[in-house]
């Protein structure tokens, strides 16, 4: 009897050793204070919240599942803490060039303030010089909007006919990011830049509309850094009541670009020609439709 | 005592490792099993089934080990001394990331893995990889450092890969900097106004 009882507690603390490492592990790595501040930091990384189920949501196929393995605070600390070995490919796909004029400064690690959209470029003073006919437009806000929402039906059952699930759209592409002026793969910096647009249509067309000018590069550019600091994925398209799906901003050859755009309650993809002015093919029927193939326009290819 | 050649010591080719220079690890193992079955066969007819599998392997088209990723035309920074025009390939090399920086007639070239990340330098004098201390990116300027300030690259294309990679993770983020124990693996890692909680 004793022998068994002995056998009986040998065999349990057989049984039982095996189970203190696992245990030791699930906890929180207590071996080194490095350990434990990285977790700490590590929880802060990744957002505070371990609710999950976004990364899906945001993102075509399984892309948006890098961050969410990470969110549980621990796993940070054995993981890439952020970075990784960069070679998935980007929406938008590798750029061969961030030399040049707007390249502008040295690699930094210093945040540049108020060069959120550049980053490096420095171009910023331009821009900021047509900020007040920005601020005009946006005076003017109150009227464009109640003449908008008489158009904006009419609009979309125009011309308007392909909309799109959101959930299918990647709305955090690699560029849409701070710096993501800099960050655009393709090719830009020619859009914009002027008083009034070159396009054949504009002045008859602005005229009938009353409004002066579109909203600058600079309000552009700012509404985009706002959102991306906000961790919005869209914002309010100057003198309308569009919403522009920021991150869906894609170039369509040099001069044409792809976009989704909320309005009505609805998610629409749309495309333009930024060289002629054209919003689905067609000139725009409102100013806020024009406001919109701007804003677009100055997401994909203006200076900022 | 093993009949079977060491090839490992190739593994530890580095720049241009590519199957001109040295096999992929992947090539190594099938090769090692070819010749473990010829010298086994010898003895062991039963092996033949499995030696046949591998001769099937060995004969079929073997890609290279390098994919390159893209060239980049761009500035970089020694030492935090001024902007000098420089190259970077990037060039998929397996289970790393190799980013060659040519710098004039330097090259310094920096691998990453992944699981766990782990960053390395390749030291020509001592023909060795050594792992990094510390490597940050910034993504409002572009930049990504390796050991504080020793090398600096205005580099979208690798931030834009890694913020598309964790959206969610990297949402509102602007600076991330990871630092790497001895083992070479992370064991502190920070964003934005919490690193400077972990400045040495």
């Amino acid at each position: 009897m004793t022998i068994h009882s002995g056998l009986g507690l040998l065999l349990a603390g057989i049984v039982a050793l095996p189970a203190l490492p696992a245990m030791a592990t699930f906890r929180a790595p207590s071996s080194s204070a490095a350990s434990e501040l990285s977790t700490v930091v590590a929880r802060g990384g990744g957002g505070g919240s371990r609710g999950g189920g976004r990364g899906g949501s945001s993102s075509r196929g399984n892309r948006g599942g890098g961050g969410g393995g990470a969110r549980t605070g621990f796993s940070t600390a054995g993981g890439g803490g952020g970075l990784n070995r960069g070679a998935s490919r980007p929406d938008g796909g590798w750029s061969s060039n961030s030399r040049g004029p707007r390249a502008g400064g040295s690699p930094s690690l210093d945040r540049r303030p108020g060069t959120g959209s550049g980053g490096t470029r420095g171009s910023g003073a331009t821009n900021v010089g047509d900020r007040n006919q920005g601020n005009r437009n946006l005076g003017d806000r109150n009227l464009s909007d109640r003449n908008l929402n008489q158009n904006l039906n009419r609009n979309v059952e125009r011309n308007w006919n392909r909309t799109v699930n959101i959930n299918n759209v990647n709305l955090r592409p690699g560029w849409a990011r701070p710096g993501w002026g800099y960050a655009r793969p393709w090719n830009y910096g020619w859009y914009g830049g002027w008083a009034s647009p070159s396009w054949g249509w504009w002045g008859a067309r602005a005229a009938v509309w009353g409004i002066g000018a579109l909203a600058s590069a600079a309000i552009i550019n700012e509404a985009v850094d706002n959102a991306i600091n906000s961790q919005q994925t869209m914002f309010v398209v100057p003198n309308s009541n569009y919403q522009l799906l920021y991150g869906t901003v894609q170039p369509l050859g040099s001069t044409g670009v792809q976009f989704a755009v909320n309005a009505n309650g609805n998610t629409y993809e749309l495309s333009a020609d930024c060289q002629s002015g054209l919003l689905n093919g067609v000139q725009p029927a409102s100013a806020a439709e024009a406001e919109l193939l701007n804003a677009a326009c100055q997401v994909a290819f203006g200076n900022s | 005592m093993s009949l079977v050649p060491n090839f490992m010591h190739l593994r530890t080719a580095p720049q241009g490792m590519s199957l001109k220079h040295a096999p992929h690890p992947e090539l190594l193992s099938v090769i090692s099993r070819s010749l473990s079955c010829s010298l086994g066969l010898a003895f062991k007819p039963l092996l033949t089934a499995g030696c046949v599998t591998s001769v099937l392997i060995t004969a079929a088209p073997v890609r290279s080990a390098e994919v390159v990723l893209y060239k980049l035309e761009t500035q970089c920074s020694q030492r935090g001394g001024a902007s000098i025009n420089c190259m970077v390939e990037a060039v998929n090399a397996g289970a790393s990331t190799r980013y060659r920086h040519h710098l004039g007639k330097t090259i310094e070239t920096v691998r990453i893995s992944d699981d766990p990340l782990t960053m390395s330098l390749w030291k020509p004098e001592s023909k060795q990889w050594q792992t990094l201390h510390n490597a940050s990116g910034r993504f409002s300027t572009n930049t990504v450092c390796f050991n504080d300030q020793d090398l600096c690259v205005i580099n979208p294309n690798y931030l834009n890969s890694v913020r598309q990679d964790n959206p969610t993770k990297l949402a509102g983020r602007d600076l991330v900097r990871v630092h790497f124990g001895s083992d070479g693996r992370i064991d502190a890692s920070c964003y934005d106004a919490g690193c400077e909680l972990v400045k040495p």
